[in-house]
């Protein structure tokens, strides 16, 4: 089967967008272990990327050199046709690592971003209440991290991001805590999310409906050292729901596709 | 999800019941009550003292003037000292806590002084400082300098580097990371040493005191063990543990507002779920 297959469907019209962020022949290596590459890739504005593959391929790695947090060994990373070389502050990055400041309520903590940025008050407070709303934390404004859950916690992450509206969301596992329920209910505010604002997502996850629910691609990763050894195009209609399109019967094929592309022979 | 109250702590901390306090006192009371008995039934005045004793030599003390003028004395010995060793060892320990090629360029001079048991250097303080007040502030705030130097910087050292990496992704800069991340993250630090560090600014007095002095409560239990007077020794130790206790409350209720983060999960209760 073919690795990218032609786009010819209306709802591929991101492709014509200019790319977002560019992999060229980016190879990752901590001191001797070669951890991922040489990877080449290109996401577009506007799409929703998901990358599945096994544990420690460098998943994690690729979000981390589009974020500016690492540096590529060899190949270069390109965020709207400039090399990355410092910190990237268009990106919201949801990482897989709680950073919930533990002195901050739920509230502050979501705000923080907005005071880096010197977000006036009125309309940080406003930006504060709509992402906690969001992510389903109201009334727990005043808790404190220590009070809450990790699937909570890992919400409040996902609401400090949302508030101060970034380019990119760059999301590391961001469910993986979350029950079924929950997870379905933030697939469907995601999909929102991104119609609404047309921002663009890379989304790392284990778990492939998952991936196929939300994504216009999905990138499969080999083990170690990771590249990307299959993309495939889910040409699901959009908008999708996020329950009636697992009925969907290319659903299950494209489930197959990936388990088939994920399995190490 | 529909907005529920914030869960209380999974261990509420434990109060103490009223019973208790009836049990502690009666403890108390108990204590005291064998201490007298046993200093009069074995004539053991001597060593002990006994409590009617040591009451009647506090009552004197009291009387003439002289316990205000001590108390006077060694809390200012102890409180300049420990303010002066409080912000110099919370600053110093936050700064090399924080850059860290300056913290691991002076790590093996701090571990050296870290291991010197201090205590040693009060006569070398006399030397320097003379034997008045200054001696004592200075002795003083050295012990307590040390232990929220220590606490502070080696508490901040433990900080996930990645909270910091976080934070600037999220748009800060050099001064929001110090306000907004490394103060708060390191006051906790800064407390705890300078809860461990209040009892040695008492000490660094006493000791400043016992080393040479001519007035002062350390110097008043030195006095009187040179006279035999185990009533008016006793009497200096009640005095210190007074001194103690209500310091240490004072410092519970300055920490429980300005880390109420730290014991949130027992106290808030439901938040509003509008
Ligand atoms: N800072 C680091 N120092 C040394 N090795 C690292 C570092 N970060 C990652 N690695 C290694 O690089 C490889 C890829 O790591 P990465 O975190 O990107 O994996 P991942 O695909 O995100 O895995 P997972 O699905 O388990 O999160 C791993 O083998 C890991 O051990
Ligand atoms: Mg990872």
């Amino acid at each position: 089967m073919s690795v990218h297959r032609l786009q010819s469907s209306p709802m591929n019209a991101v492709s014509e967008e200019p790319v977002a962020i560019d992999f060229d022949g980016v190879v990752a290596r901590f001191g001797a272990l070669h951890a991922m590459g040489p990877t080449t890739l290109s996401v577009r504005q506007g799409e929703f990327l998901a990358v599945v593959g096994p544990s420690g391929c460098g998943k994690s790695t690729l979000l981390n050199m589009v974020a500016g947090t690492l540096r590529p060994a060899e190949g270069v990373v390109r965020y709207k046709g400039d090399a990355v070389t410092a910190i990237n502050h268009d990106v919201g990055y949801i990482t897989q690592k709680n950073f919930c400041l533990p002195w901050r309520t739920v509230e502050a903590n979501v705000r923080l971003p907005l005071e880096f940025r010197r977000i006036p008050k009125a309309e940080a407070a406003r930006r504060v209440r709509i992402a906690i709303d969001k992510v389903g934390l109201g009334g727990f404004e005043k808790a404190y991290p220590r009070q809450l859950s990790g699937g909570m916690l890992q919400r409040v992450m996902i609401a400090r991001t949302l508030a101060y509206e970034p380019d990119i969301y760059l999301m590391d596992e961001p469910f993986g805590s979350l029950d079924a329920q929950l997870r379905t209910r933030m697939h469907g505010e995601l999909l929102k999310l991104w119609q609404e604002t047309g921002a663009t997502f890379v989304f790392v996850t284990h778990d492939l409906q998952e991936a196929i629910t939300l994504a216009d691609r999905v990138v499969v990763m080999s083990g170690r050292p990771g590249r990307p050894k299959r993309v495939v195009d889910i040409e699901l209609p959009r908008p999708r729901d996020v329950i009636d399109i697992q009925s969907n019967p290319a659903f299950g094929a494209y489930v197959k596709e990936l388990w088939a592309a994920l399995d190490v022979h | 999800m529909s907005g529920g109250s914030i869960p209380s702590g999974s261990t509420p901390r434990r109060r103490a019941l009223p019973a208790d306090a009836f049990l502690q006192l009666g403890l108390a009371i108990l204590a005291v009550a064998a201490w007298e008995i046993v200093a009069r039934a074995f004539g053991t005045d001597f060593w002990t003292s006994s409590p009617s004793a040591v009451a009647a030599e506090l009552g004197r003390w009291a009387a003439s003037g002289q316990l205000a003028v001590d108390l006077q004395l060694t809390l200012t010995e102890a409180g300049v000292g420990f303010v002066i060793g409080s912000v110099a060892g919370g600053l110093i320990g936050f700064i090399l806590g924080w850059m860290t090629r300056l913290g691991d360029l002076f790590e093996p001079f701090i571990l050296s002084l870290y291991t010197l048991p201090k205590i040693a250097l009060a006569p070398l303080f006399v030397l320097w400082f003379g034997i008045g007040a200054t001696n004592k502030i200075m002795f003083a705030a050295m012990l307590v300098f040390f232990m929220v130097f220590f606490t502070t910087y080696q508490g901040t050292r433990q900080v996930d580097r990645d909270l910091v990496e976080n934070a600037r992704l999220l748009g800060a800069g050099k001064w929001d990371i110090w306000t907004k991340i490394a103060i708060p993250y390191s006051a906790v630090w800064i407390f705890t040493g300078i809860r461990i560090g209040l009892p040695y600014a008492l000490i660094g007095a006493i000791v400043g005191e016992f080393v040479a002095a001519e007035a002062g409560v350390g110097f008043r239990i030195k006095e009187a063990t040179s006279f035999f007077n185990t009533a008016a020794v006793f009497a200096g130790l009640i005095v210190l543990m007074c001194i103690s206790l209500v310091l240490l409350g004072l410092l519970k209720l300055l920490e429980s507002r300005a880390l109420a983060w730290q014991s949130a999960g027992n106290r808030v209760s439901a938040g509003d779920p509008t």
